[in-house]
């Protein structure tokens, strides 16, 4: 395993930890299986701390593996995120495009990437749910009906929250789009539902890694699994949790305000 | 018998065990260890209103034994009353233990513990070591004494006290009365025998007699509960289930009708079985055969027929075996309930969980948004939970205990646990049991912060690497993070880890044993998968070794093994013996250990984590303050407001206690204010709804921000609180303990350590401002928001602005006349203590003994704020006509603008006096003065020259014609004096202190209460020496001689206390202001002084204060208890109860010893 990356592979393969964040119920789950299993589940059950997956994804010269690490939205697990996204090399900050508040949410956790996590890190913001207001306004209704609106039933609330007000979309692609360059964030409209746009959200992601991280600290000269001893080294100390942001944060942020 | 009560009330006096709970818990543990009363709670599962009231070493002697159950009843009957010393004592089993005795329960337990108030803390936690798989509450009983019938005191011939109690258990409601037990002919089966309990207590005569008196009293108080618990045991299956003989059960117990709950009434005979959860109607899983659940019923039928059930239970070690190899599915609910304790919970309070249904019916919350948003996905794969039945049961019990304990609100993860509680529980059962667990098994789990959560996996951690230190290198090594998997088995009970009937098995014992038991099974997973785990090498590999483990739990752990015996040993079974007997070791001290040993990082992080987060989201306004400042609110923030929860919760719990012991009624309670824990009210704590402060909170907040806020005039607390407690309407943090507040107030200063707060007026309107919700409250939000301008911008026009939008009170864009003399007023009040007028100030040092200088500038304030008022009026525009008005004031606004310049250089000249190089330049000053307002000089400010003003500001004050002024014009006004303006321009910013330049008293707000660290240090003096501002004006510096001066204006209360006569003493500020600024100053020494001398003897000042509060509650409680004591007479009671007439107590006759004495029967 350890040499797999070496003359034997045509393709250079390397693994990229990637973390999704953001508010409860929008669909990161979905949006996961939908990647790695190519599957739809109406009713997941929630994440509870946090679930992990794999996921290979290829490009024309490299091949990328996808270490997934998929977070429970709760607005409580927060504080349990800096675990997960330590050492992430990109991360999905996902939103419900059905609902207006599920963007503050995303846009906090940007903020807290882009100040916690890795320096460098690539975030694509992706609104999911477009199934549910792509082509008429009706499909808002049916979202909170047992059978067609599976994923506002899924992801619940929502799907009754807004289906009254007649327009189902409540954050228009413009202003996450507008939000998005000026962060430099990736953008992207999804439904796991449908499939749409999911995998090329991945592959975005994976295109814009840049070469240098893949050797950097995760990639390395051995790719894969056993890579990981090389950057345990500098963080023993920090087995728990919240401790994984003090790791993070030694390197470009030390000072900040709290 | 007055004598016998005599000494009784001495007794209790000077007995230690009778300190109520929460008070000795305060006074006897600093430590931030349990109490015992907590101990002794949680090892017998008793809801939080108990404590430990007697305790006794005792033999508990149980008659039946296992093969002669039916005729042993019969013969029980005739040895254990009448000849207890020749009866064969071999006959039954024996067990020595402790007999407990609190408010409403006789508990006894093989475990020997102490919880007398003077035993050892290490003795009180004795009880945590192993506990043989008996629970900490061991071999014994747990009985609320409104489930025993009748007590009788045995023949002995020796010393030996015996009792013989007699249970409720088995008398059919029905035929209760005529006491035959199984003789009772309306029962179509004979009853199961009532077994007879007899204790032998040891220990002094004295002691037998004070447990006795102890007991009986209670007894009494437990009459009244009989009829609540024959309805709660109605819904016990067991009442059902030992109706018939076992092979006479009806067969399919599943009547999927769905008895309403609490019909408990009546027909007895005719009513079907309880409610036994989704289960009963959606099939339990797992197969019911494989289970071998018959032969389990059979075993608990025989097991519950002899040693009685739901109450009445005694636990002998065959209860503790038949839990471990799992329980039946129709029994498991209640098996649940009785060993979490939660059953208890019921006990007390049966009706509470419709209660809270009921009153919140139709309120939606963010909690209630959340549980929506979970309902179908929480056990989906359960039949129960694709049905609308299963998912309202689900919604109702989440919901329900939302509303409960709002402060957890809702947590994922709930969702599971309570869905798989629901397969096997009625929806009240689910809910207590929820409760049980929240509160007591899983402490902070679910808490905002999941504080619990991420304790419990640092634990976790270190005991791995305590005990599998290869495994652990390893995982340190390949950087595996441990908790992203045992985070889940922790948080949902290995729920939707392990398949549900291997969870459930888990369950079971972790009902009966505690927390505990989520660790060694933990443990033991990780030891039977080793070897697999070390060739994992990251967190994908090692996640899928655990998760193939668990899907094969079910299967032979031996498959290849010859012996048919060990084949048939399940990867489950091997588990359970790895855990329970590899890892006996851990125990709840373990755990609790270690708990205490992390606790303190682990709340660190989540608090710096929580304070990064928060500050980051304060939005766009919070950019104008600096990160340093912003960081510094938030300490000076949730320090305010956990010092004062900690002040209300040990206030309220004083309050509790001592009403609690005065009606000595049994109060129920999942008690969150009992259990006083020092930390409540920490941020990480998750103190979820204390997030803004109140009016009061806002002036504690100030007076450790803003020198001015600072009150004068301290008062005394009672009188404070007379004045808070009147405030109608006030969410204040007074009105949670009205009436007799005064008392227990007294015992420590409601403002805690730090400086009081002033009231005034300004105050007031500042928090209307800030609190742009009105919600009477700010959050951190609002007082970043509030700030931001006065700190951020620096602009003195904007300043203004603010400080005229505080008077506008319609915002109409004009003060009136009542206005401007309450912005007089503040301009007083704001500057009592001196402006510190920004880089300015800074030069103040070297002016040493400069004394007549810094009065004249302190005069400076005075005569500015006089020549303000006066100005006022003469610029005022009278109602009407305000137009040809505005022209000339907007003139003299340009003007002003115009000779901005020299306004500066003026504004230097008010601090130049201090400035040893500076040259004095008034010309350019009055230079100005003369052109635009004339304004008299400083120099001769006196009565001279204001004498004729003071004629002209008193007309302006004729009530007859309405006057105000507009935002124009106070620019004017202020911009035309030097001092004020300079107050605008910086003075006004600066007196709040920020990070930048911390008052020194805010620091001695923050040590708090009870000795513990704040939850977030502040930031130290000296981490900003370069400010010369701040220890110049350090308070403890006062005596030296380079502080400035206090200000004229710092009369402070004196001068400008609401509700004095306004007009009358601005007319003395006007006309005679030299003689009160001398008066004032003298005032503000003294009371300087005085503050410097209440600094320095500050500790122990409180100290005795706090010594004497608690002598005071101390005699309130005994005094309580005394009443209570006399109420409990046996007079009063016997016309309650209306039974057969009590035996007068043992101690009334000497002889009570030699006769047998039924001491009590109903």
């Amino acid at each position: 395993m350890a040499d797999s990356s070496q003359p034997s592979a045509p393709k250079p393969s390397s693994s990229v930890k990637l973390v999704l964040l953001g508010e409860a119920a929008v669909g990161k789950s979905s949006l996961v299986l939908r990647f790695v299993n190519n599957d739809f589940q109406p009713n997941k059950e929630p994440t509870i701390g946090a679930a992990f997956l794999t996921q290979k994804c290829q490009l024309p010269t490299r091949t990328i593996k996808f270490e997934i690490w998929d977070t429970a939205g709760q607005e409580r697990f927060a504080s349990l995120a800096p675990m997960y996204y330590r050492n992430a090399q990109s991360a999905l900050v996902v939103y419900d495009v059905t609902k207006a508040s599920s963007l503050v949410k995303a846009k906090h956790w940007v903020a807290e990437l882009q100040r916690q996590a890795s320096p460098g890190i690539v975030i694509a913001l992706v609104g999911n749910k477009l199934d549910l207001c792509e082509d008429d306004a009706e499909g808002g209704d049916e979202g909170e009906g047992e059978g067609q609106g599976e994923e506002a039933g899924e992801e619940a609330g929502e799907g009754k929250g807004e289906g009254d007000d007649g327009k189902v979309r409540k954050v228009s692609a413009k202003d996450a789009k507008s939000y998005a360059d000026d962060e430099h964030l990736l953008f992207f409209e999804t439904s796991a539902k449908t499939g749409h746009n999911v995998n090329d959200v991945f592959t975005a992601i994976a295109n814009k890694i840049p070469e240098a991280s893949l050797k950097g600290p995760r990639g390395g000269a051995t790719a894969g699994g056993g890579t990981q001893a090389a950057i345990s080294a500098g963080q023993d100390s920090s087995r728990v949790n919240l401790n994984a942001r003090q790791g993070a944060e030694g390197g470009p942020k030390e000072g900040c305000a709290c | 018998m007055f004598l016998s009560n005599l000494v009784q009330k001495a007794q209790q006096l000077i007995d230690p065990s009778t300190l109520p709970g929460p008070l000795a818990n305060l006074t006897s543990n600093p430590t931030g260890r349990p109490s015992k009363a907590q101990l002794f709670r949680q090892q017998f599962r008793l809801p939080d209103s108990q404590n430990p009231l007697h305790e006794i070493t005792a033999e508990l002697t149980l008659p039946t034994s296992p093969q002669s159950a039916k005729n042993a009843a019969g013969q029980t009957r005739n040895w254990d009353k009448s000849n207890w010393d020749a009866a064969p004592r071999e006959r039954g089993t024996h067990y020595v233990g402790q007999l407990h005795l609190s408010e409403g329960f006789l508990c006894f337990s093989t475990v020997n513990t102490s919880f007398v108030g003077n035993a050892s803390a290490a003795a009180s936690s004795a009880f945590t070591g192993r506990t043989h798989g008996t629970g900490p509450a061991g071999n014994g009983f747990t009985l609320p004494l409104c489930a025993v019938r009748r007590v009788e005191r045995l023949h002995t011939q020796s010393y030996m006290f015996a009792l013989s109690i007699s249970t409720w258990n088995g008398y059919d409601s029905a035929g209760g009365s005529g006491g035959g037990g199984q003789e009772d002919a309306s029962g179509k089966v004979k009853a199961p025998t009532p077994p007879k309990l007899t204790v032998q207590l040891e220990g002094s005569r004295q002691q037998c007699e004070r447990f006795c008196d102890g007991l009986k009293k209670g007894l009494r108080q437990g009459i009244r509960e009989v009829e609540g618990m024959r309805q709660v045991t109605s819904d016990c299956y067991s009442e059902y289930f030992l109706r018939y003989d076992f092979e006479d059960l009806p067969k399919p117990p599943s009547s999927s009708d769905g008895r309403p709950a609490g019909d408990g009434e009546g027909t007895e005979g005719e009513k079907g079985p309880s409610d036994t959860g989704l289960g009963s109607i959606f099939k339990y899983p797992g197969n019911s055969r494989k289970l071998r659940d018959r032969s389990k019923m059979r075993l608990w039928h025989e097991y519950l027929r002899e040693n009685g059930r739901n109450c009445t239970l005694v636990r002998q070690p065959d209860f503790h075996r038949l839990i471990r190899v799992g329980l039946p599915n129709l029994l498991r609910g209640e098996m649940w309930e009785l060993t979490s304790g939660s059953f208890y919970l019921r006990l007390q309070q049966p009706k509470l969980y419709q209660q809270i249904l009921a009153k919140h019916a139709g309120e939606g919350s963010l909690a209630i948004e959340e549980i929506e948003k979970d309902l179908n996905r929480s056990l989906p794969e359960y039949a129960g939970f694709q049905s609308e039945e299963g998912i309202g049961r689900l919604r109702r019990v989440l919901t329900a205990y939302s509303w409960l304990n709002a402060d957890v609100g809702y947590c994922q993860a709930m969702n599971i646990v309570v869905a798989a509680l629901l397969i096997y529980l009625s929806e009240p059962q689910a809910f207590y049991l929820l409760s049980i667990l929240c509160d007591r098994l899983l402490p902070g789990y679910y808490s905002q912060t999941m504080y619990g959560t991420l304790l419990d996996q640092r634990v976790f951690e270190s005991l791995v690497e305590k005990t599998m230190p290869i495994l652990w290198d390893h995982l340190v090594r390949n950087d595996v993070q441990l908790s992203v998997v045992s985070l889940p088995w922790f948080l949902s009970l290995y729920i939707n880890s392990m398949p549900l009937i291997f969870a459930f098995r888990v369950l079971d014992v972790f009902f009966l044993e505690g927390p505990k038991v989520l660790f060694q099974i933990g443990l033991a997973i990780l030891r039977i998968n080793g070897e697999a785990l070390l060739d994992a090498t990251d967190d994908g590999s090692f996640i899928s070794v655990l998760k193939s483990y668990f899907a094969r739990l079910g299967a032979s752990a031996h498959p290849r093994s010859e012996n048919p015996k060990h084949r048939a040993i399940t990867h489950f079974q091997a588990l359970m013996v790895v855990a329970f007997k590899e890892f006996e070791g851990i125990t709840q001290h373990t755990i609790s250990e270690q708990r205490a040993k992390h606790k303190g990082p682990v709340l660190e992080n989540i608090e710096s984590f929580a304070k990064r987060t928060s500050i980051r989201n304060l939005g766009p306004e919070a950019k104008k303050l600096s990160p340093t400042d912003l960081a510094f609110l938030y300490d000076r923030f949730y320090a305010v407001l956990y010092a004062r929860q900690q002040r209300q919760q040990v206030l309220q719990a004083a309050e509790l206690e001592a009403r609690r012991r005065q009606r000595q009624d049994v109060k129920a309670g999942s008690g969150a204010a009992e259990g006083v824990t020092p930390e409540m009210g920490r941020v990480a704590m998750g103190a979820g709804e204390k997030t803004a402060m109140d009016y009061d909170a806002f002036r504690e907040f100030l007076a450790g921000v803003a020198r001015w806020a600072v009150t004068d005039s301290p008062s005394s607390p009672v009188k404070e609180e007379g004045r808070a407690g009147g405030k109608g309407g006030g969410n204040g943090y007074f009105n949670a303990f009205p009436g007799r507040a005064g008392g227990t107030g007294r015992r420590m200063s409601v403002w805690g350590s730090g400086p009081e707060p002033a009231e005034h007026d300004f105050l007031q309107r500042l928090f209307a401002r800030w609190d742009c919700e009105g919600t009477g409250e700010v959050s951190l939000q609002n007082v970043v928001y509030g700030l931001a301008p006065i700190k951020g911008g620096r602009d003195i026009m904007a300043s203004i602005a603010y400080f005229f939008e505080l008077y506008d009170d319609d915002k109409d864009g004009r003060v009136d006349r009542e206005g401007i003399l309450r912005m007089s007023e503040a301009l007083l009040f704001l500057s009592r203590r001196g402006v510190e007028s920004g880089a300015g100030a800074a030069a103040s040092g070297p002016v040493v003994g400069a004394d007549g200088e810094i009065k004249s500038r302190d005069e400076l304030f005075l005569g500015a704020v006089s020549a303000f008022i006066r100005r006022c009026f003469e610029y005022a525009d009278p109602d009407s006509g305000e137009r040809e008005r505005e022209g000339q004031v907007e003139e003299g606004v340009d003007l002003l603008d115009l000779n901005d310049e020299d306004e500066k250089a003026g504004a230097e000249q008010v601090d130049e006096p201090d400035h040893p190089l500076a040259t004095p330049p008034p010309s350019t000053s009055n230079a100005k003065d003369d052109g635009m307002l004339a304004r008299p000089s400083h120099h001769t400010f006196g009565q001279t020259s204001t004498a004729p003003k003071h004629a002209a500001a008193n007309a302006a004050l004729d009530p007859s014609s309405p006057v105000h002024i507009t935002l124009p014009t106070f620019r004017m006004l202020v911009l035309a004096d030097e001092t004020l303006e300079s107050f605008f321009d910086s003075g006004f910013a600066n007196s709040f202190h920020l990070a930048d330049a911390p008052l020194p008293s805010s620091t001695i707000t923050s040590p708090s209460f009870l000795g513990l660290a704040p939850p977030a240090a502040h930031p130290p003096i000296s981490a900003s020496p370069t400010q010369a501002a701040s220890p110049a004006l350090s308070p403890g510096d006062a005596g030296g001689p380079h502080i400035p001066a206090i200000s004229p204006g710092g009369a402070g209360a004196g001068v400008v206390g609401p509700g004095r006569g306004l007009r009358g003493m601005l007319d003395n500020i006007v006309t005679d202001g030299m003689r009160v600024a001398a008066e004032v100053r003298r005032r503000m020494d003294d009371a300087q002084k005085e503050l410097d001398r209440s600094a320095s003897v500050r500790g122990t000042e409180d100290d005795e204060e706090g010594e004497d509060g608690d002598e005071t509650v101390g005699d309130l409680l005994d005094g309580a208890d005394a009443d209570a004591g006399g109420a409990g007479k046996p007079g009063l009671s016997e016309g309650r109860v209306g039974g057969p007439p009590l035996s007068p107590p043992p101690a009334d006759g000497g002889k009570g010893g030699t006769e047998k004495s039924t001491m009590f029967e109903r």
